[in-house]
Order: C-alpha cells, then structure tokens, then sequence
C-alpha cells in the first residue's frame, strides 16, 4: 500500500514539475513601455494606442500600422490578417507577438473599446 | 425606483430565512413555518423584480442606466429579452432568478427528508443572499437611475421636439463639429422635470444591444450557463448540511442528482458558448481557452471529479456503517465546485482580466471588487472550515480498508484525479492574469493532450473492472475484442485520413478504446433494466466529442485569400466564385457576400459584413457550408470596391486611322486586329486588338495592343511597354463591330487604368474535419447527464420511502 502512495506522490510531482515547466516557458507578460519590446526578444503583450496619424495598409494579407506608448514610442506592426473589427475605434491595443529585424510581428490583436464612461470623460475634456 | 426596493426587501427575507432556517437547525420549533414563508417571499419578490426589469426593457424605460445602456428602440422582442442579461447587472439578476427558483425545488426535495431542510436552506439563503446583495442597490444594481452618475447622452438620441428646450445651453457638451453631448445629472432631471418632461421621452433612443450578441444563441446560453450556476451551488448546501449534523451517510445519495443535473446544465451551457463562437465571433474555432471560458470550465471539471469519487463513497457505504470512502474529498470536491464559481464570477466581474480577455466586463469599482473578493473568501472559508472542524472525526472513521490496484474503486479515483489535474491547469493559467501575466494557448494544449489520452484508455478500462479487484486474466479477456477494433479503426485512420502525429494517434486510441467499450455495456444494458445507462452514454459523449477535437483542431486547414468578383479560385480544394456583395436590411444596412461554391452542388455561402451603428465598427459574420464530413467556414475580412483602383495614366478614345496625344507621344491607331470569330463564337480562347504607331521626338514605334478572352474565365489584357519612350500601353475596350478602342497609356512607373474596375473580397476561409462530432458528442454526453440524474433521482426517493417506512 504505501507503493501506491509512493508511485501516485511521484506521478503527482512530475506532473507539477511539468506544469510549472510550462508555465514558464508559454507565459507573457504585459509590457507598456514599447523601448523595452524593442529591445527584449520575448514573445510579450504590448499595449499601446495606434497612430492614427501615419499611413497603415492592409496587403497582402498583412495589416501593418504604427503604434505608440504614452512616453511616445513608435513602432510598426505586422500582423497576419486583416484589420480587426472596431480598430478604428479602439483607445488602445493590445498586441502579441515579438520584436523582430525593426517589426513587430504580432500574431494576435486585442482592441479595446471606450467605455461609456470614457465617452463621458472624453466629453469633459472639451 | 421600484425594482431597487422590491431587491433590497427581498435581501431582507432572504437574510430572514437563512436565520429562521437556522434557528431550526438549532432546535428551534416553531421558526420553520416563518423560516419558509421568507424563502417563498423572498422568492416571489425576486420573479417581480425581474419582470419589472424585463417590463422596464421592453418599454423603452431609458431612465434607468441599464436599460438605456444595452437596448434600444430597434431590436426585436427575442433580442429585448436578451438584453436582460447582456450587462453585468442583469446577468446577476438572471443568476438570482435561477437560483431562486432552483431554491424552491430544493426546499420541497429536502423538506420531505426528514431533518434535513432546516441546514439545507441555511445554507442555501446565504447564497441568495450573496447574490441579492451583489445586485442590491450598493452594487450592481439593474435598477440604477440614468443620473446616479453623469452620463452623456449624444444630442442626435434626444427627441427633436425638446431640442430647444432654453435650459439645455448649459449642459450641451462638446466642440467644432460635435458630436455634441448632453450631460445628464441630477439637476438637469430636476430641470427637465420642471419643464414637465420625463426623461425617456427626452431620450429618442438607447445605445443598443452589442451586435455580436444579437444572435439566438444568446439568448438561451446565458439561462442555461446561470441555471448550471445556480445548481452548483444544491452539491456544496449539501456537503456543508452533512458537515453541519456530522453525518455522511445520506448526503451522497440526496446530493447525487442536484450534482448531476449541474455537471449536464453548466456543461451544456459552456459549449453553447463556444457554439456560439463558432457560428459569430468569426475565428473559426469554438474554443478559444479564453479566460472568461475557462473560468467556467474549472467548476464543471471538478463536478465531474466529484460525480466519479462520489459514486465510491456511494458504493463503500453498503459495508460498514462509516461514511464511506473518500468521504473527504467529496466534501472538499462538493464545496470547490461551488467557490470555483464564485471565484470564475470574481475573474470576469472585478476587471481582473481587462487586458487578458475579450469579453470581460469592464471594471466595476472598488465596493463591487471587494464584495466578489469576500464572497469567494466566505464561502471558502465557510466550507474549508467546517472540514477542518469535523476533521478528526472524519479522518478517524476513513474507510481504511483498501482495493486493489486493479478495481473500480481505484480507477475511478485515477479519473478524479486526472480531471482534478485537468482543473488544476486551466485554474493556473486563468488565474495568471491577477499577477499581470498570461499563458499562450499552447499551455493548455500541450497539457491536455496527454490527460485526455489517459481520460480515453483508463475510461475504457475501467469500466471492464469490477469492484474490489479484478484478476489479470479477465481484464485481458474483457479487452481482448474492444482493443482489437479500436486497433482497425486507428491503423485505418492512419493508413487513410492521414492522421500522423503521434500524439493524436494515441488520443485517437483512447477515444476509440472508450467509445468501443461504452458502447458494448451500453448494448447489454439496453437489453436488461435501461436505468443504468447514463454513464456509458455520458462517456459515449465524451469519446466522440474527442475525435471532434482531433479532426477540428489538429486537422483544420486554414488559408486567406483574395476572391475577385466573378473569377473562379481554388480555396482548400474548393472552386469558389465571389458574385459580389447583396445589400438587406436586418436593423441597419448589412451586405451578404455571395460566394458560390462551385464543387459543392452550387451552394452559395452568405457570410455578412456591416458597419454597426452600435459601436461604428466593422462587423463580420462567418457562414458555415456544413457538411457531415467537414465544415467549409469562411468569414469576410475586407472589401474593396475597385474605386481606389484608378491609375496614374490616361483613357483615350480611337478610332481607326486616328491619333491621339498622349504621355508626349503621338499615337496613331494603325490597323484592327480581328479576332478569329469561329473562336469567339465557339467560346474558346481569342485574341483581338490594335495596332499602333509611337512617335515622338521623329522615332516611330509601332507595337500591337492586344487582349485574349473566351476559354472561359476572365480576359488577360496585355501590358504593353515602349521602353524607348518610357511608356506602357493596355487595351480598355474595345468594339470589335465599329472597331473603336479605348487606350489606356500610363508612364512605365505609373498604374495603368484597369478595363474593369474589380471589386475583391478577401476571406479566410477553412475546412473544420469532424466538427460535427464536437456538437453531437456534447449533446450525448448531456443526454448521458440527464439520463444519470433521473436514475439517481428515483434512487433517492426510493431511500426517502424505505426511511419513511422504517419509521412507521
């Protein structure tokens, strides 16, 4: 009997050394300041807002725009795919993927929207 | 106004009852008739509030926040009523009505076995009085006035008539071309009032209800999602009733279908989600281990592990006279389903998950927070607690005699464990965003292919043990047949559909090993008493649901193309032909993107894509060719109408023997070039066009401008350069009856203008193998759940009868 607990401990701390093995290895970190994307060769979540202002193009089935941190870092991303719904109107942009040879190339984007209290403070402001 | 009191009165009862109930327990006589008409008010004061709610929705009451918030003027009913549970305040009303309702069921279940009701609803009012408070008018309250904090309404939602009201100077917001904003406070109202209008006549029209959730399938996944959630909460009332009378002899049995139904419920309404992900979001899959849907998955996971040890306890306690085997962790088991849910409440509600998440809410604010974070502690506390209060007692009279390694005890304790595992790392990954991280999908990928190759084998073996221990020659002998087909099949599948990877050879083994053996008992017991076959069905269910998962995700295909309108493209082994955009109207201007599939009998697939006035954004609904085999999905990216198309160049018109200036050339139309008409009349390829003369600066070129058309398909229209004079020449049309042609002349470096302005739709398309057998498996495995649950049912009422009888 105590074999059994002995080989089922065993099989319960390989699994969580693999787990934790895991863990390590696919976890991402959010990353606000986009000089440290730049410089780290990481898969990481940079957040940041889209410069609206300088071109972005979507082809070749690549949707490329710039985006920028609040210190106003720029950087050009490269994504697989098309321009995701309500872009145009996100405050910020959560972007996946590595800093690659002067691109970013992200392999996941996540807008995210005003909220009606944003619409309210944004209302304020003027 | 109405609805905040009737919620916090029913806090009121609700507290009421859990008191009177345990005054009860506490051996209080006559609290029980009171303690009983406060759950029954409570209840009743709930089915007003949320009729109000749903009165409020339906008539278009914008001065209250919610109502104005997710719904307006132009939905249809179905959708009205889906707004009901479209915010965070109306999904806890929706929770609190099911849980409520549920309530009443289980006081009657647990009033007719005898002491029991008195801890049961002890219990079970704090949870109703948890969520009555989550929605009282403090927190989340569905009933929040527009002007309980300042909201600024666009001047365009305001009714015409009041737009010249002479106070509303003053409170319009906004600058330069607007949009302007009208800032509704509290003293506005007041000046409105005055002014003898009421606010939901001052307000035209609500913000609306998000367009990805104007689907059907939202408007029963969240009921169904709620109902799982509020039966999750019947296995921990009981588990903390036997802990309270320290007796855990009955609880298995009274506790087993409530346990039952909420593993069916809750696991039906999570795929409904991911249902809906796959018919709306638009990404091709149906599970995205997303936060939001992994926090929901991690409850059900641990009823599952609690269905299969309870069913040992349930089994050990025909001998001896203890609790039974694993008395403990079915407790700890029952309790965990319940505070996990609370916890997966707490994830998608505090804004934990902001960042991390594509559909959590957006932070609620401080009191709300620190209310989910205490309601998940109480209820841990509580429950962890009473363990360890009746710790020792429970320890002691642990079922110590033990199984072989080879018996059915054993191995249903292995699955519990391996669901436990599979629990353990979604929980890890989902919780990783409280410490501002988050894992890739691949984690959960790359853990669960493993666990479900064991779940596979170990499911079908086990079910060939018997109880106790099972002799080495009968395991051999029961495997013998159901090994060997499940050998055909996989060697078939590798030998024919291409299946490779190791990995998934061995998932596809297990699935096959366990489906083949649930269906053989599921044969035999067909042909005796049919009450026992919930389980084999249930497992039956998870099988195919297995080879869905295979076929679907590690078979996909997936590929992004553009499809110019009128032109044959091979997309994954398809034909397809893009007919361009069909305008409808369906609550707003929405196009249909006719795509014909040429190899598949000329099925047109109708993917749609609009601009929502809801959020100004570009929506994109897929559409799914659905087929047995595979799905053909393909979801509209982009459209481009050709305007941008136009040139650098320029267009002229000719005549023969004509001239005209173009580029600092002179071009001479010099002769026709006529097509061979047996061709063109056959409808195979030709060749037609002009020929020119180029002169500038006295050097003549002459060069011959053509197109080729017929063959079917599209005509090629050839580029003609003259490098000497740096230009490049196509043909834009062409008569061939008066010979008249357009040219198309443009610097080398420039664009030329195009014959035909195209319009191209770039879709991303993919082929999903198997996807069928995801849905159907859940279905059965569903079915699987009810099935047990009504068994288990009668099984409990025949208990209540022989207990009764022994009374007597």
């Amino acid at each position: 009997m105590n074999k059994k607990y002995m080989i089922g401990g065993g099989i319960i701390v390989v699994f969580l050394g693999i787990m934790i093995y895991l863990f390590t290895q696919s976890n991402i970190g959010y990353e606000n300041d986009l000089t440290k994307v730049i410089n780290s060769q990481k898969m990481v979540r940079a957040t940041g807002a889209w410069v609206k202002e300088k071109d972005w193009e979507y082809k070749n089935s690549q949707f490329i725009f710039y985006m920028k941190d609040e210190k106003g870092t720029e950087m050009k991303v490269i994504y697989n795919g098309a321009m995701p719904n309500n872009f145009e109107h996100a405050t910020s942009v959560v972007v996946t993927g590595k800093y690659q040879q002067g691109v970013f190339h992200a392999k996941d984007i996540l807008t995210k929207c005003p909220s009606k209290y944003q619409d309210a403070e944004a209302a304020k402001k003027s | 106004m109405a609805g905040s009191i009737v919620n916090s009165i029913a806090l009121v009862f609700s507290i009421f009852a859990m008191i009177l109930y345990y005054l009860s327990y506490r051996g209080y006589k006559n609290t029980i008739n009171y303690a009983r008409l406060a759950y029954h008010a409570m209840t009743m004061l709930v089915i007003v509030s949320s009729t109000l709610l749903l009165y409020f929705i339906l008539t278009h009451q914008f001065q209250y926040d919610y109502v104005y918030n997710y719904s307006n003027q132009d939905l249809p009913v179905g959708y009205l009523i889906a707004t009901f549970w479209a915010g965070q305040e109306g999904s806890f009303m929706l929770w609190l009505f099911m849980a409520a309702i549920i309530g009443v069921f289980l006081q009657n279940y647990s009033e007719k076995r005898d002491d029991l009701e008195p801890r049961v609803m002890a219990v079970y009012s704090l949870v109703t009085s948890f969520l009555l408070l989550m929605v009282s008018p403090l927190m989340k309250n569905p009933f929040a006035l527009l002007w309980h904090h300042d909201t600024f309404i666009e001047v365009k939602n305001v009714a015409q008539m009041y737009q010249s009201l002479p106070f509303l100077g003053n409170y319009i917001y906004g600058e330069g071309q607007g949009p302007f904003y009208v800032k509704v406070s509290s003293d506005f109202v007041a000046n409105l009032n005055l002014a003898g209008v009421e606010l939901n006549q001052f307000i035209m029209k609500g913000k609306g209800l998000n367009p990805l959730l104007q689907n059907f399938w939202m408007q029963i996944h969240p009921p169904i999602l709620f109902a799982g959630f509020s039966l999750a909460g019947v296995p921990f009332t009981f588990a903390l009733a036997a802990l309270m009378k320290n007796d855990y002899k009955d609880w298995i049995r009274q506790s087993f279908p409530w346990l039952l139904a909420c593993g069916g419920v809750l696991g039906l309404g999570i795929m409904m989600g991911g249902y809906w992900a796959y018919g709306v979001l638009g990404w091709g899959g149906y599970w995205a281990w997303d936060p939001v849907e992994n926090s929901s998955l991690v409850p059900w996971i641990v009823a599952v592990a609690a269905i299969h040890t309870m069913l040992v306890q349930k089994r050990s306690q025909k001998k001896g006279s203890g609790p039974g085997k694993f008395a403990r962790t079915n407790l700890i088991l029952s309790i965990l389903t319940f505070v996990l849910v609370l916890y997966s409440t707490f994830l998608t509600r505090s804004g934990i998950l902001g960042d991390a998440s594509v559909h959590s809410f957006a932070s609620p604010g401080y009191l709300v927070y620190y209310s989910l974070l205490a309601g998940v502690l109480i209820f841990l506390g509580t429950g962890v607690g009473m363990i360890l209060w009746r710790w020792k007692y429970l320890t002691e009279q642990a079922n110590i005699n033990d199984e072989g390694l080879m018996s059915r005890e054993q191995s249903l304790f292995t699955s519990a464990v391996i669901l436990g595992a599979s629990a353990l790392i979604v929980l890890v990954g989902t919780s990783a965003p409280i410490f501002g991280r988050s894992v890739d999908i691949s984690f959960y990928d790359q853990m669960h292919i493993p666990l479900g190759i064991i779940i596979g084998i170990l499911n079908g073996l086990s079910l060939k043990l018997k109880w106790k221990n099972t002799r080495r020659e009968d395991i051999l002998k029961g495997i013998a047949i159901p090994a060997g087909i499940t050998a055909v099949v996989v060697i078939s599948a590798v030998l024919f559909a291409g299946v490779d990877k190791i990995m998934m050879i061995l998932l596809l083994t297990g699935a096959v090993f366990s489906l083949v053996v649930n269906t053989e008992i599921m044969i035999k017991i067909m042909r005796g008493g049919k009450q026992m076959v919930g389980a084999y069905v249930a497992h039956i269910g998870l099988a195919l649901f297995i080879v869905g998962v295979i076929g679907s995700a590690a078979f996909s295909k997936e590929t992004q193309v553009d499809l110019v309108k009128g032109q044959v493209s091979e997309v994954l082994g398809q034909k397809v032909v893009f007919r361009g955009l069909e305008q409808f109207y369906d609550f707003g201007t929405k196009y249909y993107a006719n795509i014909e599939m040429i190899t598949q009998d000329d099925r047109m697939a109708k993917p749609v894509m609009y601009i929502a006035e809801f959020n100004q954004g570009l929506m994109r609904e897929p559409d799914i060719l659905n087929g047995w085999v595979s799905d053909f999905y393909i979801t509209p990216l982009s459209f481009d109408d050709g305007s941008q198309q136009s040139g650098t160049g320029s267009v002229h018109d000719m005549v023969p023997g004509g001239t005209t200036e173009a580029e600092g050339t002179t071009i001479k139309y010099k002769d026709f070039i006529a097509p061979d008409m047996a061709a063109m009349s056959a409808g195979t390829a030709f060749r037609m066009g002009i020929i020119v003369d180029v002169t500038k600066d006295g050097k003549t070129v002459t060069k011959e401008v053509t197109f080729s058309g017929g063959g079917g398909g599209q005509p090629v229209y050839e580029t003609v350069s003259v490098p000497e004079f740096g230009i490049k020449m196509q043909i834009a049309g062409l008569e061939p009856g008066s010979r008249k042609a357009k040219l198309s002349v443009a610097p080398e470096g420039g664009n030329l203008t195009p014959a035909k302005k195209q319009e191209v739709l770039t879709i991303q398309a993919s082929i999903k193998p198997l996807v069928n057998f995801v849905w159907a498996g859940v279905i059965i495995m569903t079915l699987g759940f009810f099935l047990s649950t009504s068994r288990r049912l009668k099984e409990s009422y025949a208990q209540r009868k022989a207990a009764a009888a022994q009374q007597d």
